[in-house]
């Protein structure tokens, strides 16, 4: 199996299994507990059902959308996530590439393995960072200021991790950062030489934002549920994101909103969008998947800041859908984390060229030709 | 096994697929993306249910129903489908032949493997063409000033298809016109000696409507989404339909209508007909399978146009719920192509028998004389 042969999510999801040691692979694609969640986010999708219209001149298709006051090629973007460079030894540069190859966003996680700096001279279109609010003051400070001063676009707050989520998978595995080898995972690294020697060989492993301050993911080993458990700061309260909010002074938003009365309290302390998201089934196991919820919040706040729908998307009939109900845009992580670890840049643009033609294709196919057309008499739910 | 053994839709896939390279039968069986909507074209009719009536002294149900100006012997006919003879060296000839001898009605695709006067010089039964409207108009025209001249009763302009569904198995298999030795197919093409050798001994494949208007399709190995996607005119609008209704001039209809809004629209601009469809589940993936839409179409424009459900009809049943809910007849594409693939026009014949022989049994057991005894008292939604 082959780049060449990736025709859609569950391609590339084979091709980094094939890549990739077994807990890294387990580590993106596994999620909390059961992995309700994870299974709803994207089956959630299939309760509703697309009603085109027909004979409306469709030759030309605009995809275009504007979040946070940036004018995107595509309605969907790169969400923020943790570790790239231990999918693919490029890890973030290779996605900010892709992105900036297709004029779309993407995010830096704060758990990024390279740095806002060399990120910000790498790629000049739309950037976010994606905010976890340590117990260190100091390092939340640091961070903040160096976001800014690499003129990234959006900062993102994660409001979801507060503790880290039951990752079963990774309990099994032994997965942490840095990778450690244990009895039961040298088989499974052992089976993928090539990321070992890439490991070894393209740069050390590093967590630039974060190194300065603690051990923890780089000299000293840890998972990543212990990772958000001990270093993220649980008493983080909406206080806190507004100050968070206000030292930023650019668009903001809270990433990882459910239910209603917080989308209403996001737009009251000034932020610009939010994502309603359950961080990819990978935290709380039972609860509601994204679009589940995306019509109720849309309602009550989408007239006032951007509105994205994260988590379960493999197609873009699903962001059809989303954005018909009123989604302003769709952003994943496993959307191009496969296909990162599959071909590392190639594999991000090819995957983001996969969506862009199913947008394209769908949206002929529903009669519209710009994002605008879409809207809730597309839909009819089961 | 056998075509005897043939009883239902799955006997005839499974026989279809012993038959057929693969690449030719997953170009049949598969839909779209996900096949989400393929599947549920056939699962929707499971979340309605029948409700008969007793001690009605049915006799002899009458199955016969009118569309496009023709009576039709059952409320079932054979969809526009293209390049039949791949199926079997008869290809078109056979499914005209055995809807013919039904009683029912047979559709020409323009991407046919025979032409509209070759099917007009073998059969007299009813007959529909399905249009697409090429960027090439003198293509289009052509089309239609044929089927006037061969008789045909009826038109159908597809409008669901612009653009080519993402149809991952073709993508995996190498599925082209004509078939084309890859590889990987090689094997599955050994394995069917006798498809093979048919195949080589008869008519040359090609597109017989449009073969001297363009080389696509005949002279090159072309897989049908490249095909679609070349041809076919994405800037189609109400406009262009209208034209080609006053150059018809006669029973028309819009295939692959799905929303009310269109439908409405479609009386305006004089169709006759519609045909809900989601092209076989073929093109938008997660769109709503024509079941669940026909109530909400036949409500708002039942009275004013014939109605007709294309897509997931493998029984019987199938067929008595979407008249019950407001259609005026069914259409199935691969139950037929299967059973074309299993058998030629033997294959048709039978699948015609089985599900004349469905429909009339569950007639007389639902307690139904005719067609238009079925409406919405009959069925029962679950949710």
């Amino acid at each position: 199996m082959n780049l060449k042969d990736c025709h859609n999510f569950s391609d590339f999801r084979k091709l980094a299994k094939k890549k990739l040691p077994s807990p890294i692979f387990h580590y993106i694609d596994g999620a909390a507990d059961d992995e309700i969640t994870y299974d709803r986010n994207t089956s959630a999708f299939n309760d509703v059902d697309l009603v085109p219209n027909v004979l409306r001149g469709v030759e030309n298709v605009d995809l275009s959308t504007t979040i946070f006051g940036k004018k995107l090629d595509l309605p969907f973007y790169l969400a923020p996530t943790a570790l790239q460079r231990l999918f693919h030894y490029d890890g973030e540069r290779a996605v900010g590439k892709a992105a900036q190859k297709f004029n779309t966003m993407f995010g830096v996680s704060a758990l990024a393995t390279v740095s806002v700096e060399e990120i910000a001279s790498l790629v000049d279109t739309p950037k976010m960072f994606q905010f976890y609010f340590h117990k260190d003051r100091g390092l939340n400070d640091a961070v903040m200021a160096r976001v800014k001063a690499a003129k990234f676009d959006v900062m993102a707050l994660t409001v979801d991790t507060i503790t880290g989520g039951n990752r079963e998978r990774d309990l099994r595995t032994g997965f942490t950062s840095p990778p450690k080898l244990t009895m039961s995972s040298l088989f499974s690294f052992a089976l993928k030489p090539m990321w070992g020697i890439n490991y070894l060989t393209k740069g050390k492993f590093e967590l630039p934002h974060l190194q300065d301050h603690v051990t923890e993911g780089t000299s000293t080993t840890t998972s990543i549920g212990n990772y958000f458990s001990s270093m993220l700061d649980q008493s983080m309260n909406w206080k806190d994101a507004e100050k968070l909010r206000s030292q930023w002074g650019g668009h903001f938003a809270l990433k990882g909103i459910m239910s209603v009365d917080d989308a209403k309290r996001a737009v009251d302390i000034g932020c610009t969008g939010i994502m309603v998201s359950n961080h990819g089934g990978r935290q709380l196991d039972g609860s509601r998947a994204p679009f589940d919820q995306l019509a109720e919040i849309v309602d009550a706040v989408g007239d006032k800041l951007d509105v994205i729908c994260e988590g379960g998307i493999h197609r873009g009939t699903h962001m059809l859908k989303a954005l018909s109900l009123g989604a302003k845009a769709c952003s994943g992580g496993r959307l191009y984390l496969y296909a990162l670890a599959a071909a590392g840049q190639a594999g991000v643009e090819r995957a983001v060229n996969q969506y862009r033609l199913e947008l394209e294709r769908g949206m002929k196919l529903m009669g519209c030709t710009k994002i605008s057309d879409l809207n809730r008499n597309n839909l009819r739910f089961r | 096994m056998n075509l005897k053994d043939c009883y239902n839709f799955n006997d005839f896939r499974r026989l279809a697929k012993k038959k057929l390279p693969a690449p030719i039968f997953h170009y049949i069986d598969g839909g779209s993306d996900d096949e989400i909507t393929l599947n549920r074209n056939t699962n929707a009719f499971n979340d309605c249910d029948l409700v008969p009536n007793i001690l009605a002294s049915v006799g002899e149900p009458d199955l016969s129903t009118t569309i496009f100006g023709r009576k039709i012997d059952m409320p079932l006919f054979l969809s526009p489908t293209a390049m039949q003879s791949l199926y079997t060296p008869e290809g078109d000839r056979a499914s005209a032949r055995a809807a013919e001898k039904y009683g029912t009605m047979y559709s020409m695709s323009t991407m046919a493997s025979f032409s509209i006067e070759e099917i007009a010089d073998i059969s007299n039964g009813p007959k529909l063409f399905q249009l697409y409207v090429h960027k090439d108009q003198s293509i289009t025209d052509d089309l239609i000033d044929r089927c006037r001249a061969a008789n045909f009763d009826g038109l159908c302009l597809t409008v669901d298809t612009l653009v080519a569904g993402n149809r991952e198995r073709d993508l995996r298999t190498g599925f082209t016109t004509p078939p084309k030795l890859t590889l990987e197919s090689l094997l599955s093409f050994a394995m069917r000696p006798e498809w093979v050798f048919k195949y080589l001994t008869n008519k040359k494949f090609e597109l017989a409507n449009i073969k001297n208007k363009t080389d696509k399709g005949t002279n090159i190995a072309k897989s049908v989404m490249d095909y679609i996607n070349e041809q076919y005119d994405p800037a189609m609008n109400w406009e262009d339909a209208e034209y080609c209704i006053k150059r018809w001039n006669g029973p028309f209809a819009l295939k692959g209508v799905m929303s009310v809004e269109d439908a409405k629209r479609a009386i305006d601009i004089g169709c006759t007909a519609i045909m809900i469809s989601n092209h076989g589940g073929r093109q938008l993936d997660g769109s709503r399978s024509p079941f669940d839409q026909v109530k909400a179409i036949s409500d708002a424009v039942g009275d004013k146009l014939e109605i007709i459900l294309d897509g997931g009809v493998r029984r019987g049943t199938h067929v008595l719920k979407a008249l019950a809910a407001g259609a005026k007849a069914c259409s199935f594409g691969k139950m037929f192509l299967f059973s074309l693939g299993a058998g030629g026009q033997q294959g048709v014949e039978r699948a015609l028998q089985n599900m004349h022989d469905e429909i009339r049994r569950n007639m007389i057991l639902m307690g139904c004389k005719s067609a238009s005894e079925l409406n919405n008292s009959k069925i029962i939604y679950k949710k």
